[in-house]
């Protein structure tokens, strides 16, 4: 049983004091800025990236990784006691889970909802311990124009994914090919774009573009917003759901780890599409659609379950094809070169305890989870009346310490708040920023691969339709498009993402 | 003919100028190649082509499309952005002209913008002065160490905000200072100088 083997060898490493410790305190992150609404997960691993060039490349992924699925935990807690997803693929949350608070029934929704997540955990990382490997195999034998056909797949998957106009969408992936552009040119050693600044010789930092555009240009935006939080605590008393709950939200728990572990594989999918999936699904299955949005215990369960899942089966395609699903898995393939490791298929026979402590450490950050924050949830609630006026000014100090520290040199910081700046006009202009970030981390690959391919086949560009492969993937992106552009499915597309708190 | 949607018309604008300025410069300052071996210009004089058209049909679009939800909502116009990068360039060419660093030439000019929008156009305020903030965070760290950097960033941040007491933020930076300072230069080492460097 290699699988077993593997997975011995993983907890093993996922394990050891030392990463028991990342562990911990990445799944006490997450949590905190699950909690805490305006700040996600990217803006968190962006400012801890710079940090982590000090840890071992396994506490490193092992403590981002925690901050993501945690905050899928702290989300929920936000949604169900105080109606304001603490992240936004909590923001289903708040419709049932609310109204079961309102109902005094707060402590076993938010039984439910942890429960639903540490299930949806388990097979998430049984999962992605099953699949990598033979995908792992099978992209060890891609070639440039494989590689270059899948980004363009995971590209247009991406923006298909994505809210709001697709035509935008699109824009702002070659908006950020092009950004990711800038620098000197591999092949030529030529400098492109960098209008005669030295800083820019190397490109525009990923950090740096990640924390504007997610960092600095949220925190405007929130500012523009009057603060009108009004914590309403009801007393979470009884934590334990009764029988009928639990008889009730089984299945939901089911099929939201099943639609939420697809949705998380596919490239732009995650936790956020996860969670509005799955709560459109129960409200199709229901026997009672009508309790919906006044307290139905199967739609905490079901989008729950889905973001964790979705939050977890997305690091398949990033730790087997070296290919981000999203912006979070982006700065993950940031952490890993930071390290000096070249993200790809051949990381898991190269560097097996990376791999294996990594997934196994998930089951392990999953179960600290359960059993930590139960208990804690009082004080998580607490942390919501910190007012906004402090949080703010905090956050700033450490993005910008974190950027300093990149390189000593305030020209990051300065790229940052333009980029702040930039993502705060998108952003108004209703041109999704995730989109543009998966663009400028493959622009430069995506070149690479296009070139190499065009060099192979002497410019023939049949080429990435002739190899099956590669083929594949030029077929799945049109059919895609094709898809998306169809009037029924569009107008379907942008139901599923209004479905917002009353 | 009417806008319809100002953001898709607007939005639209800004593609197709980006698109064309990374076309037009690559065209003109790097080497085009061939399919076979292709020259830095090639591909993002590709990109720069598809993404203006791509702009086109958001700008056609803008126009075309019944109106969409609420309006376009900045809290400043294309004239204000145009008129703040100016400030910035011309400050920053006379510090160099005056034979002191550009980085204080950066720090005057956002000290005016700063003033400018407070007093001009107090809803970019947010803005306005979390960008400043960060900027001068980076630009007076090196002169004048931790302590100072840290101290522009929130209170200039913090003024940016809703509502801004003396006493609260000097308390924010205090306990925000000391945190830095335990964790970032004790912790973590990180070589950041605490003090203005004439004081060592």
């Amino acid at each position: 049983m290699e699988l077993f083997h593997n997975l011995i060898l993983g907890f093993g490493v996922a394990i050891s004091p030392i990463n028991l410790l990342y562990c911990l305190i990445g799944v006490l992150l997450g949590t905190l800025i699950g909690v805490l609404p305006g700040v996600g997960p990217v803006a968190t691993i962006a400012m801890l990236l710079p940090i982590t060039f000090n840890l071992n490349p396994v506490s490193a992924l092992i403590m981002l990784a925690g901050i993501y699925y945690g905050a899928q935990y702290g989300g929920s807690t936000t949604a169900i006691l105080v109606n304001i997803p603490g992240e936004s693929s909590s923001v289903v949350t708040c419709l049932d889970g609310y109204q079961m608070a309102r109902q005094g029934r707060a402590g076993p929704a938010l039984a439910i909802a942890a429960i639903g997540s540490f299930f949806a955990g388990c097979v998430a990382t049984l999962l992605i311990a099953v699949a990598a490997p033979p995908l792992a195999e099978l992209a060890l034998k891609f070639g440039p124009s494989e590689y270059f056909s899948l980004m363009v797949f995971g590209l247009i998957a991406a923006t298909v994914l994505a809210r709001g106009s697709l035509i935008k969408a699109i824009a702002m992936v070659v908006f950020g090919l092009l950004l990711g552009l800038v620098g000197t040119d591999v092949n030529s050693g030529v400098l492109r774009f960098t209008f005669g600044i030295p800083e820019l010789s190397d490109g525009i930092g990923f950090v740096v573009v990640a924390m504007g555009m997610f960092g600095t240009a949220e925190i405007i935006s929130n500012l523009d917003l009057k603060d009108k939080r009004e914590v309403f605590l009801s007393k979470v008393t009884h934590l334990y759901p009764t029988k009928d709950d639990l008889k009730r939200s089984w299945a939901s728990i089911l099929r939201g780890t099943a639609l939420g572990s697809c949705l998380g594989i596919l490239p732009g999918g995650g936790a956020l599409l996860a969670s509005f999936g799955a709560y459109t699904l129960e409200k199709k299955v229901s026997s009672h659609p009508e309790q919906f949005g006044k307290g139905a215990i199967e739609g905490v369960a079901g989008p729950e379950s889905a973001n964790n899942a979705g939050a977890q089966t997305s690091f398949i395609p990033m730790l087997t094809l070296g290919i981000p699903g999203n912006a979070v898995m982006a700065l993950m393939i940031g952490a890993l070169m930071i390290q000096g490791i070249a993200p790809g298929p051949q990381v898991m026979n190269e560097k097996p305890e990376l791999f294996w402590g990594l997934i196994a450490s998930m089951w392990v950050g999953n179960l600290m989870l359960v059993v930590l924050n139960l208990p804690m949830i009082g004080m998580w609630v607490k942390l919501l009346t910190v007012p906004y006026r402090y949080l703010f000014p905090s956050i700033l100090v450490f993005m910008a310490i974190g950027v300093f520290s990149l390189s000593n040199n305030p020209f990051d910081v300065l790229i940052m708040a333009v980029f702040g700046v930039l993502g705060y006009i998108c952003v108004k202009l209703e041109c999704e920023p995730a989109p543009m970030i998966l663009g400028f981390i493959l622009g430069p690959l995506m070149e690479e691969n296009l070139r190499r391919a065009m060099l192979l086949s002497r410019g023939d560009p049949f080429v990435f339709f002739q190899k099956p492969i590669s083929l594949g993937f030029m077929v799945a992106s049109a059919v895609l498009l094709v898809i998306v552009a169809l009037p029924a499915i569009r107008a379907k597309r942008e139901e599923a993402f209004v479905e917002e708190p009353k | 003919m009417r806008i319809k949607s100002p953001k898709d018309f607007w939005a639209g604008l800004m593609f197709i100028g980006t698109g064309l300025f990374f076309l037009i410069w690559a065209y003109a300052y790097y080497q085009m190649g061939t399919a076979v071996r292709m020259g830095p210009a090639y591909f993002p004089f590709v990109l720069g082509g598809l993404l203006a058209f791509l702009g086109l049909l958001v700008f056609i679009e803008g126009f075309a499309l019944e109106s969409t939800g609420e309006p376009l909502q900045l809290p400043f116009s294309f004239l204000d952005l145009v008129i703040a990068v100016a400030i910035f360039a011309v400050l920053i060419y006379l510090s160099t002209k005056a034979g002191i660093s550009s980085d204080y030439g950066m720090l005057a000019a956002s000290l005016v913008v700063s003033v400018l929008t407070v007093l001009y156009r107090p809803n970019a305020k947010a803005l306005v002065l979390i960008s400043v903030g960060c900027i001068a965070y980076g630009y007076v760290m090196k002169p004048l160490g931790l302590v100072a950097a840290t101290a522009a960033l929130v209170f200039i941040s913090a003024f940016g905000g809703h509502e801004f007491k003396w006493k609260e933020v000097s308390i924010l930076f205090v306990v925000l200072m000391v945190f830095s300072y335990l964790v970032f230069v004790k912790g973590l080492t990180l070589p950041f100088p605490m003090w203005p460097a004439a004081w060592s």
